[in-house]
């Protein structure tokens, strides 16, 4: 399989291999209707093994760029315009998020009260991805690959 | 210097209070004590809403009682059916008008996080009088005053937790607090009841000395100074059967006393179902009223600070 240039839009690399079908699923379907290359497991020296994603005509906002982080910890994001990188990204998880995650607990004011803005203090260990609700207090742990 | 530092203050969470905080209001309490009539000054022309989305009759009644013990008065609903929300009116919403009629308001609520969350559109203190199985802090406060009322102190104790470890809030309160004190402590819940995972982490943390149980062997009392019964709330359990199943798991009585030291106080947050006997009720061990008294004393001690009146 051949992976083409884009003149404009996103290419997602070093994502973690078998979780580029999780980014792709963080965009709204309707934004999908375009040109995706997507390969899978393919070889990298830094990670074994990766995903690339290719997708035209698309931006990305920074709720998406701070789940993608999560997803796969080492993604870099570059930002074609005219054939070239514009912009090259490589985000970042902040100790605390807010607003782009929602708590799992089903009993947490956040859940009832959507205009809340859900508020997580959050750290990695090896693997897994840790974050615990500022407002009920609930510590989730999720794997490199889900958010929840 | 502590004084005045709690005014216009909101009481969400007992880990928002400093150590040297916690043992002011302890102080504070002792000395609205001995104001006598005076203490009808404290909240003279103030008004406390008592805001209760799900039933709590004892909770309710202890704050309402303490504010007129202080002078004030008192307005509020006890159940979500009569209030707005049946009409489709936001936490947020409610909070930002009662603020408006109420110089300080306590609040129940079923969903965790509740009380914080109503903190942040509050023109007024919040005091959180339960937030679902998550925190209690006034109870806990009136708890650490019972066991300086009655065990004079609280580093080198040895405390025993008997009963819903999962769903009982006042436990997990509680028993963050006691682990800044130095105190030893040891819990004893049915299988699927423990102490969930952020209250474990949070003890760990602290570096705190404690051990679990899943069964009561009669010698496991011996050594404690103070027992905290607990009862496993219906309404935390999806199912009659499981409820059932679990319920009778560990009842304290005279018999099971004997293993005990002779002064091991005995403490419930009340209402008790059968996990205490009531033949306990007439030893000197049973320190479940006198508990219910310090609680109220307590919470005259928060509002009146809260306020800004001592």
């Amino acid at each position: 399989m051949r992976i083409e240039r884009i003149k404009n839009g996103i290419v997602m690399d070093h994502i973690n291999a078998g979780v580029g079908i999780e980014i792709l699923n963080l965009f709204p379907k309707e934004l999908l209707h375009t040109r995706i290359d997507y390969a899978a497991f393919i070889d990298s020296p830094s990670l074994g093994e990766k995903d690339i994603i290719k997708i035209e005509n698309l931006n990305v906002d920074p709720a998406t760029l701070m789940k993608m982080a999560i997803l796969s910890p080492k993604i870099t994001i570059s930002i074609i315009r005219d054939g070239k990188v514009s912009k090259k990204i490589r985000p970042t998880v902040p100790p605390v998020i807010e607003g782009v995650l929602t708590c799992d607990n089903p009993k947490c004011v956040t859940r009832q009260e959507p205009y809340l803005a859900t508020k997580f203090k959050v750290s990695r260990e090896e693997n897994r991805f840790i974050r615990q609700c500022l407002y009920c207090e609930h510590i989730f742990q999720t794997k490199i690959g889900t958010l929840s | 210097m502590i004084m005045g530092s709690f005014t216009g203050r909101h009481i969400i969470d007992t880990a928002d209070l400093s150590n040297e905080e916690i043992l002011y209001l302890v102080d504070t309490a002792n000395a609205i004590q001995n104001m006598g009539e005076k203490a009808l000054d404290l909240a003279r022309g103030k008004t406390l809403a008592t805001l209760f989305w799900e039933p709590s009759t004892r909770t309710r009644l202890s704050f309402e009682a303490a504010m007129f013990n202080i002078g004030g008065q008192v307005l509020g609903f006890s159940e979500a059916q009569s209030s707005s929300v049946s009409k489709g009116e936001t936490l947020a919403d409610t909070i930002k008008t009662v603020s408006q009629y109420a110089d300080i308001i306590a609040m129940r609520h079923p969903m965790e996080g509740s009380a914080l969350a109503a903190s942040h559109f509050s023109d007024s203190p919040i005091i959180n009088g339960g937030d679902g199985a998550h925190l209690h802090p006034t109870q806990t406060m009136g708890d650490i005053y019972t066991l300086f009322k009655e065990k004079g102190r609280l580093e080198g104790l040895k405390v025993g937790f008997l009963g819903d470890m999962l769903f009982g809030r006042t436990i997990h309160t509680l028993a963050r607090v006691l682990a800044r004190f130095g105190v030893e402590m040891t819990f004893f819940s049915p299988e699927g009841l423990n102490i969930p995972s952020y209250v474990r982490a949070d003890l760990e943390e602290k570096n705190a000395t404690f051990s679990e149980f899943t069964d009561l062997e009669p010698t496991a009392l011996k050594d404690l100074d103070m027992l905290y019964v607990t009862r496993i709330q219906k309404e935390r359990f999806f199912s009659e059967e499981e409820y059932l199943r679990k319920k009778n798991s560990y009842v304290i009585n005279r018999k099971i006393l004997e293993n005990a030291k002779n002064d091991l106080l005995v403490l419930h947050p009340l209402p008790r179902n059968e996990e205490i006997s009531t033949d306990v009720d007439a030893l000197p061990n049973a320190g479940y009223f006198r508990q219910a008294k310090y609680g109220l004393q307590m919470r005259m001690a928060i509002i009146a600070s809260c306020l800004g009146r001592i």
